[in-house]
């Protein structure tokens, strides 16, 4: 019997094991807290790409896999799958957001303002090295605004509809219960839109970057403006089976919606929402979403190939999985490589010629 | 009656893992791959606490068959505690309570991953392979959109070109492992990454197969008593690995897939890749009275 | 049976045209792009051994047309029948995909005029013969081998390049492996879609006599779509005059040329001459 046929095998996986989590040490809630506490942004791309809306069992996650993304993103989908729906949410519009941040590109000012928020986008990219010298760093206070920002803003594409800049919304008239749901069926080609979105709200951010930088950068046939891009807080209304609507409580979450040029008389725009604050996904998949129309198959920014590549949980494990053993594989490609060479030795000593071959692989 | 008495004790999941929805969802999916044999249905593929590419699909087709009742077996190379393989069964007894076994005989369903095990399956056991890329199309049209026009057409003119074209450059056909195969006249369908020596195994086997990638979402079906044949030429004969006249030498058995293990000095000796199948050629030397079943092949001959 | 090129078009057609029931038979086929109305009631008939030529400018609807008889695509509305053993009464827009797809291959041969549409580029020249083959349902290697070796020294190419990448060869070369392809089965009908268009004059000539031995080796009934009235004059016995998706004259080769009837076909005709 080969090497894993050693009755060792059970026992060193179960060391590994050990071992790894030997040297991330005990964990508590304590651990946990101060994790979810100090890196909202982190807990905020694992909820999102987890498609799982729980600081904490998102800090739970980054705490057992000691920051592995891919590993704590895994954990919490498992988790995640074997939950029950127990309700459907009531579509968010985007007046109703509670708006913390809110901008826009294509206009100098907009209906309700252009609203910053808390953003690192004009500081300058220093390292606080002072910390490490024993001086704590203690952000000075925001001066308060002489009059407060509405707590909701209008969509600004709602505007550009009332002017005719924006194709009118056409919604389908499809119930709660019937909205496609990525997490309980295939992803099947074309896609719907409501899975398209789906599928890049939980996609992989670094994925999602590189493929819609591709698109920006001229793969792809849009150059983005960014028509409008929010943070904010969305109550998730549920209705009890009474009758009554309530709201079950709050998610933060981050939307974009670009546009590129005119089709058809009106501007396109391409959309992203994910879970979480995350600007740099929603930019990078709403780009990749405007693209998507005329993105020419097999190309990086057709649908087919963004949404397989960017899934963060069969990326990383289809790439993981190639340390496990692959000898018998190995020896069938083995065999028929020494056959052919026989073979070629016997047909060249009988004076025959075999053609130069094509670099490429046997392909199947 | 009473809320008690009509609901059930809560647990941190369902029996079998996977919920009730999941299992419903995937046992349609089973009966349709049963329908149409050889032809790949697409599934939601839940994520399962074990990375993808690592035998999640084998693994949710296995939660969906288990009962407490189950005899499992999981095999990753042909090895029962190859590291993946020891993980895999550990989690499938820990959430069904079904009982692990090594020996093919015994076993009620056999997960494995790249082999068939070498002693011949019955009507009542169920082998589910788990499957890395479930499209045997995938090298002549990497899209999947085109490549399902293609299997409903059957358009497999591309495919069988290939084989041409090996032959042409190579002097014979260079697929080692997931060796295309028709099934049922119909469908072409990848038998998983098996050994060409595995593919004859499918053939009017006596058994139910399910191939299943869970990264992938698809999952197609072998029924028993069902025709699978390898795409060959007709003056081109299929040719399986040439391990016929190997000897394993720690259990001695001889004529079945081996595993190579290059030596220091050069050359290389074979150890037989079913690994308890030589366990138990071994046992048997040393008295046990223990059954080896009937093999599929018999002296490096495809007998079955 | 041979027949003399030295004689006229007209005698040479006239007494099958009187015999003979068509082999290929469209009738009252339209079809529109959204707004385009790419065909509007176009009947053709082809009779068995003839050349059919179709002319045209771009946009005329000749190539959708052709597409049509290659079952690409089907149109509005309209029948298509070949006279095949046993399907002469079937509406071939009526078949399955499937269906078609197989009829296609096994009766049915085109030659487009770019390459890339006919061949795999990255495939022997003698594979793509073969994929015809192995479409149909051949499975010996050897016999591959032989069928296209055959239909590639048919289309005079040479066969010590009969494994070489069509991405290596000249222009003239690519064309000869479609042509290959096109006859390997020995088809009922050949589609040539602006065959030797885009070719050096003299290789086109090369390619043209070729054709015309296929035709007189192998009496292929074939539909030759061109723009080209030169081409045109030197292959077809009869001839469709096409614009803006209908059919504006048909006849004898040589009665079109020489007497044309529409004012468009005298326009084309002076042009030419």
């Amino acid at each position: 019997m080969a090497y894993v046929a050693t009755r060792g095998g059970e026992k060193a996986i179960e060391q590994a094991e050990r071992l790894f989590r030997q040297d991330l040490g005990t964990i508590d809630a304590q651990r946990v807290e101060t994790i979810r506490a100090t890196m909202p942004y982190l807990i905020d791309r694992v909820m999102g790409e987890a498609s799982l809306y729980d600081e904490e069992l998102a800090a739970l996650a980054l705490a057992q896999t000691g920051g592995e993304l891919s590993e704590a993103v895994l954990v919490l989908r498992a988790w995640r799958t074997t939950q029950p729906r127990l309700a459907i949410a009531r579509p968010v519009k985007q007046d109703e957001v509670l708006t913390q941040r809110r901008i826009s590109a294509a206009f100098k000012d907009i209906p309700g303002g252009q609203i910053l928020g808390p953003t690192l986008d004009y500081s300058h990219r220093v390292l606080a090295t002072d910390v490490l010298e024993g001086k704590p760093f203690a952000p000075p206070a925001v001066d308060k605004a002489a009059s407060s920002a509405p707590a909701k803003q209008p969509s600004l594409a709602d505007w550009q509809r009332q002017q005719g800049l924006v194709a009118p919304a056409n919604p389908s008239a499809v119930s709660p219960e019937d909205i496609p749901d990525l997490t309980r069926e295939p992803l099947l080609f074309p896609a719907s839109r409501a899975h398209r979105l789906q599928s890049l709200a939980r996609a992989e951010t670094g994925g999602v970057l590189a493929l819609g930088y591709a698109a920006m950068r001229g793969y792809g046939n849009a150059h983005p403006t960014v028509n409008e891009l929010r943070l904010g807080e969305a109550n998730v209304v549920v209705r009890h089976p009474r009758g009554t609507e309530f709201s079950a409580g709050r998610v933060r979450v981050s939307q974009a919606e670009v546009t590129s040029k005119e089709k058809g008389g009106y501007l396109e725009l391409g959309f992203a929402a994910t879970f979480g604050w995350n600007e740099v996904k929603v930019i990078a998949a709403a780009t990749l979403d405007l693209n998507s129309d005329d993105a020419p198959v097999g190309s990086p920014v057709h649908e087919e190939f963004y949404l397989y590549h960017t899934e963060s949980v069969e990326a990383s494990g289809f790439c993981i999985h190639f340390k496990l053993p692959h000898y018998v594989t190995f020896q069938s490609i083995l065999d028929a490589m020494r056959d052919a060479k026989v073979k070629r030795a016997a047909a060249e000593a009988a004076g025959e010629v075999y053609l130069g071959e094509p670099e490429e692989e046997p392909v199947l | 009656m009473s809320l008690a008495s009509l609901t059930k004790d809560w647990a941190a999941t369902s029996y079998g893992f996977l919920d009730a929805s999941a299992k419903r969802e995937l046992r349609r999916k089973m009966l349709k791959a049963i329908a149409v044999p050889g032809c790949q249905m697409p599934y939601a593929s839940r994520e399962v606490p074990m990375a993808r590419g690592w035998g999640t699909g084998g693994l949710q087709v296995t939660l969906t068959l288990v009962n407490s009742a189950s005899v499992v077996k999981v095999i990753d190379q042909g090895a029962d505690d190859g590291v993946n393989a020891a993980s895999i069964r550990r989690f499938i007894s820990r959430v069904s309570g079904a009982s692990e076994t090594w020996d093919t005989l015994d076993a009620t369903i056999v997960q494995s991953r790249h082999r068939i095990p070498e002693e011949i399956m019955r009507e009542d056991q169920v082998l589910v392979l788990q499957v890395p890329n479930p499209e045997p199309l995938r090298g002549v049209e990497p899209n999947i959109s085109i490549a399902r026009q293609m299997h409903a057409d059957a358009d497999y003119g591309k495919l069988w070109l290939t084989l041409y074209e090996q032959i042409v450059r190579k002097g014979r056909i260079m697929q080692g492992a997931s060796y295309p195969a028709m099934v049922n006249g119909r469908h072409v369908m990848t038998p998983s990454p098996i050994p060409r020596w595995d593919v004859p195994k499918l053939n009017m086997a006596q058994h139910l197969t399910f191939l299943s990638a869970g990264r992938e979402k698809r999952l197609h079906a072998v029924p028993p008593y069902t025709r699978v044949e390898p795409l060959v030429f007709s003056d081109r004969p299929y040719q399986v690995e040439d391990h016929a006249d190997l000897t394993c030498r720690r259990s001695g058995v001889r004529g079945f897939f081996m595993n190579e293990l290059p030596q220091d000095g050069g050359g290389s000796v074979f150890e037989v890749s079913d690994s308890n199948l030589g366990i138990k050629a071994i046992d048997k030397t040393e008295g046990s009275a223990i059954e080896i079943g009937e093999t599929w092949y018999r002296n490096g001959e495809y007998s079955a | 049976m041979s027949l003399d090129l030295g004689l006229p078009a007209l005698e040479r057609a006239a007494p099958r045209l009187m015999r003979t029931e068509p082999l290929l038979n469209m009738r009252d086929i339209s079809k529109s792009y959204g707004n385009v109305r790419a065909l509007r009631h176009v009947d053709a008939a082809v009779y068995p051994g003839e050349v059919m030529g179709i002319v045209g400018e771009s946009g005329s609807g000749k190539s959708t047309l052709l597409r049509m008889m290659n079952l690409e695509d089907t149109p509005d509305s309209g029948d298509y029948t070949l006279r095949l053993p046993g399907r002469e009464n079937e509406n071939l827009f009526d078949l399955t995909r499937y269906e078609r797809r197989m009829l296609c291959a096994r009766n049915i041969g085109i030659v487009y005029q770019n390459p890339h549409l006919g061949l795999l580029m990255k495939h022997s020249s003698s594979g793509n013969v073969a994929e015809r083959l192995l479409i149909a349902g051949e499975r010996s290697f050897e016999v591959l081998r032989d069928k296209a070796r055959e239909a590639l020294d048919a289309s005079e190419f040479p066969l010590d390049r009969m494994d070489a990448r069509p991405i290596e060869l000249s222009g003239g070369m690519q064309q000869r492996v479609q042509l290959a392809k096109a006859i390997a089965l020995e088809p009922a009908l050949l589609l040539l879609d602006e065959p030797t268009t885009g070719l050096d004059v003299s290789v086109q000539a090369l390619v043209l006599d070729t054709l015309k031995r296929l035709q007189r080796d192998r009496r292929i009934t074939m539909v030759l779509v061109s723009h080209d009235l030169g081409v045109i004059r030197t292959m077809a016995d009869r001839v469709m005059v096409m614009r803006h998706g209908e059919v504006v004259e048909q006849g004898l080769a040589d009665q079109v040329f020489q007497d044309p009837q529409h004012p468009y076909t005298q326009q084309l005709v002076h042009a030419k001459l």
